[in-house]
């Protein structure tokens, strides 16, 4: 039994935090825009971060989920934009998925940053697993038709991997080139606009299937899902460390208002649940990247611990600001916005709760 | 980074499987279970105790030299995880164990280790905690109960209150005052106190469970030999202080989460098997949403103390998690006992006695009995401030 990471994944976790501390977050949130930031990623490939999970027989570096777990959270933390993250996770899909001549094709290009790779996922439907999205064989390959939304950084990525039914009703898994014709995107407006979400239409969009079905629709969804709670997990303890400056330095009555028992409260109760989700999303990594039986409930777990806690997290931080946390000036507001994202993207808690209780209340599900 | 027990870790928790399978009574937690009545109760509590300390089982953290089996962090988490499982009887002398023998290896003297460690060992003398007053709870350091010298010994007088199990005990660590002129924490010392004396009254306090674990604890000049002064004279405080800390941490939260995890199963069946309009509560979305954060929370409560155990066993410091690990599991088992009432649904209120009681009354019982646990060793409000203040470094 050993429940922590080891010193290498902290020191690779250190040298990305001393680059994202210095590239990344607020500031370069504000200076950047909406728009994709070709220096940052221009960084962060040099950091060989694209690479992380790919195997070294495909140029990658060849670690797991594990290695990854700590940069995520971190990469909340410092608001990354997308579609590092993105493409990471894709990378996972891709390293099982993908053919041998497939890999050759992809995975080199994806590990060295020159291909940026993005999910397309979500449906008009609240359930993040809801499927109509349409692929058909057409010919050598296959077609795509149908809709997307919230689909991160489309609009600067060079490749999507959809979620898509076939003609026999299975769900599957298929890669689309960003230009290819039928193709189109346009972003979306939302409280969040550093995400870059877009929505996607496919009309007889050409497509190259991948192996796996609806396991690896799954997978997908899973992996996506603990990024997630490992980015709120970052997010909420960015938001909780301003609050807790502020309240150091803030004087009201003539003492600082952290001396006051009203905030003392809410801060042991935010470090409460930041740490119990912090444990349950550490745990739903290693049982993914063990693929122990237990994954898909631990995920659950870790989404839904992470989503009410980075709600109350986030909003107690702004809350603690008094009159600047409602100002565009001060930043706790930004992690307010990705938190909001990240909490209902990929299931929200009642959603990943409700998959706990089919596990645990339906004896028809295996246990 | 692995959850899973070493091939030794394995070995380890099948050996106490086979002798708990043994020693335990059989059908023990089926058709057997631990006497109804306060006094066997506490009389069954020790005999197991006495049966723990043949096995080799008793104070297995505990060094070598004293007698325990110096098990690690990690095999006293699993010996306690496995007496759990098996719904095995909590000894009479966990104050003993937990408390009074790390305090005194410690704090004690040679002579004082020698004459009390070895009885707590073999379950033959039970300790009884002798800290709050009722004028002194949260404000633990404005204790009253006075120590004053005379030749050899200290005479006490005053009233301690909360006392656990005093009823049973044959000891019981004090804290009293020796110097009412010195500030409050500095005028204090740690006094080991005959429960035989000549002048202890024992007042048992009903509480709203109907039972009476604690009690009210007068002392009328009652002497003490200057011997069972533990550290100097006015440094009870300090002492006081590492006696608290070996109430809370990792290896007894995560015996403790088994236990609740057992409940929780019994919860789950009586979802199953409790109707709601013609179907099972366990079809209800809104209560499928409770029971799963209440299983949720659970699982929190085990990671928690696992990511604390895995420091001890590293030998870092406990972490962020440890500060709070009973401000966490009380708030959550309080509210699985409400959870657990709602499932029952108005039948929920019905009480052991009651033939048409969900669960046998066990969750009306518990519902009441939980109350305690947001205020005792410290109250939610005082851990709350303790974490804000040590952990996050908020002004006093």
């Amino acid at each position: 039994m050993d429940f922590d990471f080891n010193s290498d994944q902290y020191m690779l976790r250190d040298s990305v935090r001393r680059f994202l501390d210095d590239q990344a977050g607020p500031a370069q949130v504000r200076a950047s825009g909406a728009a994709f930031d070709a220096q940052l990623w221009q960084g962060l490939c040099e950091l060989g971060l694209p690479s992380l999970l790919v195997p070294e027989a495909h140029e990658g570096t060849g670690l797991g989920l594990l290695d990854a777990a700590l940069l995520w959270e971190d990469m909340g933390r410092a608001l990354l934009p997308a579609p590092l993250i993105q493409t990471m996770v894709v990378s996972d899909t891709l390293v099982r998925q993908a053919s041998a001549e497939q890999a050759a094709q992809w995975l080199p290009a994806l590990a060295s940053g020159q291909a940026r790779w993005t999910w397309a996922q979500h449906e008009a439907d609240r359930d993040p697993s809801w499927l109509q999205v349409q692929a058909r064989p057409q010919g050598q390959g296959w077609q795509i038709n149908g809709q997307k939304m919230l689909v991160p950084a489309a609009a600067s990525a060079t490749h999507l991997l959809v979620s898509a039914r076939g003609s026999d009703g299975q769900a599957g898994l298929f890669v689309c080139e960003v230009g290819a014709a039928g193709l189109t995107i346009a972003p979306h407006h939302s409280i969040d606009d550093h995400s870059g979400l877009c929505k996607v239409s496919f009309a007889a969009t050409p497509a190259q299937p991948l192996a796996g079905g609806t396991q690896a629709v799954e997978r997908l969804l899973n992996v996506s899902a603990l990024a997630a709670s490992l980015q709120m997990v970052g997010v909420a303890t960015a938001a909780m460390d301003l609050a807790l400056d502020y309240a150091k330095q803030r004087s009201q009555f003539g003492q600082p208002i952290g001396a006051f028992q009203a905030i003392k409260h809410k801060f042991a109760d935010m470090l409460v649940a930041l740490e119990g989700a912090r444990s349950c999303a550490y745990h739903a990594a290693w049982a993914l990247a063990d693929e122990d039986s237990s994954a898909p409930v631990a995920v659950s777990m870790a989404k839904a611990a992470s989503s009410d806690m980075c709600r109350l997290v986030c909003n107690e931080a702004l809350q603690i600001h008094g009159g600047v946390g409602f100002t565009h000036a001060f930043d706790v507001h930004w992690f307010m916005r990705r938190g909001k994202y990240l909490e209902h993207a990929f299931g929200d808690a009642s959603w990943h709760r409700e998959r706990v209780a089919a596990n645990l209340l339906d004896a028809s599900l295996p246990a | 980074m692995n959850l899973k027990d070493s091939p030794e870790q394995q070995a380890f928790r099948s050996e106490i499987r086979q002798w708990l399978q043994a020693n335990l009574p059989a059908g023990w937690g089926k058709t057997v279970f631990e006497p109804q009545g306060e006094d066997e109760r506490a009389a069954f509590r020790l005999q197991w105790e006495k049966k723990l300390y043949q096995g080799g089982w008793s104070g297995i953290t505990w060094p070598k030299q004293y007698g325990g089996r110096g098990a690690s962090p990690i095999e006293n988490a699993i010996f306690l995880e496995e007496m759990a499982r098996a719904d095995a009887p909590d000894g009479m002398n966990i104050i003993g164990r937990n408390l009074t023998g790390p305090t005194l290896m410690t704090h004690g003297s040679p002579a004082q280790k020698e004459r009390f460690l070895p009885p707590i060992l073999r379950g033959e003398e039970v300790w009884c905690q002798g800290f709050s007053e009722p004028g002194s709870g949260s404000d633990l350091a404005s204790v009253r109960c006075k120590a004053v010298r005379d030749g050899g010994d200290f005479v006490v007088t005053g009233q301690k209150i909360w006392t656990s199990f005093a009823q049973y005990s044959n000891w019981c660590f004090m804290l009293v005052r020796t110097d009412p002129d010195a500030l409050k924490h500095k005028g204090l010392s740690f006094l080991l106190l005959d429960m035989r004396s000549p002048g202890i009254t024992i007042r048992p306090l009903v509480q709203i469970t109907g039972e009476t674990e604690f009690n009210e604890v007068f002392f009328d000049e009652v002497r003490v030999p200057v011997a069972n002064l533990v550290g100097e004279l006015n440094q009870g405080w300090r002492i006081a202080m590492t006696t608290l800390a070996f109430e809370r941490g990792p290896e007894e939260a995560l015996p403790r989460q088994v236990r609740f995890v057992r409940e929780f199963e019994r919860l789950l069946a009586l979802a199953k098997s409790v109707q709601s309009g013609g179907k099972p509560v366990s079809q209800d979305p809104v209560m499928r949403q409770k029971l799963a954060a209440a299983h949720i929370e659970l699982e929190t409560m085990r990671l928690n103390g696992l990511r604390g155990l895995t420091r001890l066993a590293r030998g870092d410091e406990l972490g962020v998690e440890s500060s709070f690990t009973k401000l966490y599991w009380s708030h959550m088992y309080q509210r699985l006992t409400e959870i657990a009432m709602e499932v029952g649904g108005s039948a929920g209120v019905l009480s052991a006695a009651d033939a048409q009681a969900p669960a046998q009354g066990h969750f009306s019982h518990r519902f009441l009995a939980s109350r305690a646990m947001t205020i005792y060793s410290g109250t939610s409000e005082i851990q709350r401030n303790l974490v804000a203040e040590r952990v996050l470094g908020l002004p006093k």
